[in-house]
């Protein structure tokens, strides 16, 4: 099955003017930084992005002396599906769509945007080799921007089980080759390259395998999970695979957070995940933010919330840069949003207005 | 020229894993214990590219490059464990009891920290072996204790057992399904019987061809053709017996012989009651690997395991080695294994060779491990007084030509000129 993109215009209000913002400051996700930077957005699109940007007569501007920013993209969770993401009847279920579970009205993905986070990755549990596929949505309205997003593999002992096959390695091993001979569906796309997968991992030794299998497979996507993946940065660069940490909290020891910095020197593409809606949405943040901490670059800590986390969803023709003609996915932030005592002031999700402080949206400021 | 730069520029971006290179090293021995019945006293032992350049007798130049010198009172070949367990669940595939085309291997971590435990006691090549959960569990790899961190680059050989078990194991959480079977372990086998019957069922449907759709097949077949060799791990007396019989039911009944898959090797392992029956082993000139000693006297399997059991095999002419399972238990140490044999009366040469070349040779790696010799790979192992004695430490292991492993008084300094 193709990788269905729904590409519906973005719910700006019809007949609305556009929006210009001003900010002190732009992260762009690209790599640049603008001081006094400008941002046009019409249609749910970004129109454009500089410091020296026409806005159009009729746009209504908005000043802000803090950064603006794209919205970040958590790369695993369950929000909206609680309960729906696992399915251990069987050792394998490809074909389950996790996409299909999902409420995208579930006040699960409220907290989720009012942290700035405008798109998150809802994921398969790990059940034995394969729980199904992963989807990508916005934490607005419910939109589907991909589905399915990937694959996910289950490498981690979490997929072993004591009364169903497979209880053990190698028999997940050879439940794996043998799903991998299916002439169709979608690890037929897998196998040829049209959707990614998704490894779960957990400890160093999973990793190895997952290469191994990826390399004899060829297959392309991210392995999640495995805070350690650092320590294999050499073998994961050379499989082409990307990285999505799994939660980092306060206790993550300083060996996980030094593993961190070397897939960033070493040329690894890497995000977050978040278990939300169990852990809170803050938390993406904070795992970037620990990073920084120990030496990570603030801006590669960035693109891993936001331009490396849509790479790694498939998405980065729509989402995760303010670039002209992405979506309006954007955040207005207080401050340095690495610095964790700053807040999310204003969100917009294809150029909407996320209601900020719960429903009554009151406890924050909110713009239209 | 403009090749030679841009060869330069790619090394400087990929620069080679951190994995140190074998050096050349001089081991300089008041004995050089060598697992052939050549002996050396005061001796060295010249490793080069991760190989045995020379065992000679001798000094040598003491003061050439000292930094390469090692300084020991004994060194022996790399000890070899052909018993190892995978202690690890998730290492056999219980949603079948036979599953021959497994490969353990799959299941095993570089990084355990086991390996490293093996290390410190001079164990180099190992044979790992799947959980004795199914009764034939899948194939065994040997490998080293120390390389690079991922197992197939320390693997000697692949696919070298087909690993299987007799008695009480494979049975042990098998039961009757009472009312509506709620998981797969309402299925036989939940008796002894149950056990040998799978066997049985196994190699019979394999020779007359009535499992062509198995998985399981071309390695069953490779096995009672004598090209892998089956591990059987049987503790008492009884499943020693069933295990021996069943081979040579296999060498004799003509479906095995017009099918050509009647010429199985065994060995059995953990053959704790040996002793019971040497005469029956030498006969069937089956070798075995004895268990660690166990400290109450009984094993696994309730099956006694007397002090002079390696005597009792030595003296009837079957080949034995030792193990320690792969245990975290001091006391379990493969070296103490070999003294614990020496304890019961057999001779240092014999012990010697039974953690060195006995196991090599019954996993088919003779011609890489298990003895100092020219041309073999260069795993020796340091010790600082007589090997296999309680009050001797492991100075240092070197695998490949790597030093793997520096103890105590190595860091110290008094053992190993630096």
């Amino acid at each position: 099955m193709l990788p269905i993109l729904l590409a519906f215009a973005a719910a700006t209000i019809p007949g609305q003017s556009p929006l210009a913002i001003r900010a002190k400051t732009v992260w762009t996700g690209g790599g640049r930084v603008l001081e006094n930077g400008v941002v046009v957005v019409d249609d749910g699109r970004i129109q454009s992005v500089g410091t020296d940007v026409a806005i159009p007569e009729d746009a209504e501007v908005l000043e802000h002396d803090g950064v603006l920013t794209a919205g970040m993209i958590a790369l695993h969770g369950a929000a909206g599906a609680v309960g729906e993401t696992r399915d251990g009847t069987r050792p394998a279920l490809p074909e389950a769509r996790v996409g299909l579970a999902l409420d995208g009205r579930s006040r699960d993905f409220e907290e989720l945007r009012e942290a700035g986070i405008t798109s998150i990755l809802v994921t398969p549990d790990p059940s034995g080799i394969t729980g199904g596929t992963t989807a990508l949505v916005k934490t607005l309205d419910g939109q589907v921007v991909r589905d399915p997003a990937h694959l996910s593999l289950v490498f981690s002992s979490e997929g072993l089980s004591g009364n169903r096959e497979p209880t053990s390695r190698p028999g997940a091993l050879a439940l794996l080759n043998a799903l991998f001979a299916e002439p169709r569906g979608v690890v037929a796309d897998a196998r040829a390259g049209r959707i990614g997968c998704l490894f779960e991992v957990r400890e160093r030794e999973d990793i190895g395998r997952a290469i191994a299998f990826a390399r004899e497979k060829k297959l392309r996507g991210a392995l999640h999970g495995a805070g350690l993946s650092g320590e294999l940065s050499e073998p994961i660069r050379d499989s082409g695979l990307a990285v999505i940490l799994p939660v980092l909290g306060v206790g993550a020891p300083q060996r996980v957070l030094d593993a961190v910095a070397r897939l960033a020197k070493d040329g690894v593409a890497f995000g977050f995940g978040l278990d939300a809606p169990w852990v809170h949405a803050d938390s993406l943040r904070l795992s970037a933010a620990l990073c920084v901490r120990a030496g990570l670059d603030r801006q590669a800590a960035w693109r891993g919330l936001t331009a490396d986390a849509a790479k790694i969803a498939g998405v980065d023709d729509r989402l995760g840069r303010i670039e002209r003609g992405l979506d309006a996915d954007l955040v207005l932030w207080s401050g340095d949003p690495l610095d964790l005592s700053s807040s999310a002031r204003t969100v917009l999700v294809g150029g909407k207005s996320v209601p900020m402080g719960g429903p009554a949206g009151t406890a924050k400021e909110s713009h239209r | 020229m403009t090749f030679l730069l841009v060869a330069l520029a790619a090394l400087a971006v990929a620069p080679l894993p951190q994995d140190p290179e074998p050096r050349a090293w001089t081991i300089q021995a008041e004995r050089v214990y060598t697992s052939t019945g050549r002996n050396l006293e005061k001796g060295l032992v010249v490793v080069s590219a991760g190989k045995i350049s020379a065992v000679t007798p001798g000094a040598g130049d003491e003061d050439e490059r000292p930094r390469d010198r090692l300084k020991v009172y004994a060194v022996t070949a790399g000890l070899v464990d052909a018993g190892v367990r995978v202690t690890n669940w998730s290492s056999v595939e219980q949603s079948k009891e036979v599953t021959p085309q497994l490969r353990v291997s799959d299941a095993l971590d570089p990084f355990a920290l086991d390996w490293e435990r093996q290390l410190r006691s001079g164990v180099t090549t190992v044979l790992a072996s799947p959980i004795d959960r199914n009764v034939i569990g899948g194939l065994s790899v040997v490998l080293k204790t120390a390389g690079p961190e991922s197992i197939a680059a320390r693997t000697l050989k692949a696919d070298a057992v087909l690993r299987g078990s007799m008695g009480s194991d494979p049975s042990a959480g098998n039961h009757a399904a009472s009312g509506r079977p709620t998981d797969f372990y309402s299925r036989r086998p939940t008796t002894r019987m149950g056990v040998e019957w799978e066997w049985r069922n196994a190699f019979f449907t394999t020779a007359l061809g009535q499992n062509e759709q198995d998985p399981g097949r071309a390695t069953l077949v490779a096995a009672l053709q004598g090209k892998i060799p089956v591990f059987v791990q049987a503790w008492t007396t009884q499943d020693i017996r069933t295990a021996v019989f069943l081979r040579e039911e296999v060498q004799a009944r003509p479906e095995f012989a017009s099918a050509g898959m009647n010429t199985p090797r065994f060995v059995i392992d953990a053959a704790a009651e040996a002793w019971k029956e040497p005469q029956l082993l030498a006969r069937s000139q089956t070798p075995v690997i004895l268990p660690p000693f166990p400290a109450g006297g009984r094993t696994r399997d309730n099956a006694l395991m007397a002090w002079n059991v390696a005597k009792i095999l030595k003296d009837s002419g079957v080949p034995f080695a030792l193990s320690s399972h792969g245990s975290s238990d001091v006391a379990d140490r493969l070296a103490m294994q070999a003294g614990y044999a020496m304890a019961g009366g057999i001779t240092f040469e014999d012990a010697l060779a039974a953690v060195t070349s006995t196991p090599a040779k019954l996993l088919g790696v003779d011609s890489r491990v298990g003895s100092l010799e020219v041309g073999k790979d260069a795993d020796l192992v340091l010790w600082s007084g007589e090997p296999f004695q309680p009050g001797t430490r492991v100075v240092a292991t070197i695998v490949d030509g790597v030093l793997r492993y520096e103890g105590w008084d190595a860091v110290q300094g008094a053992a190993i000129a630096r």
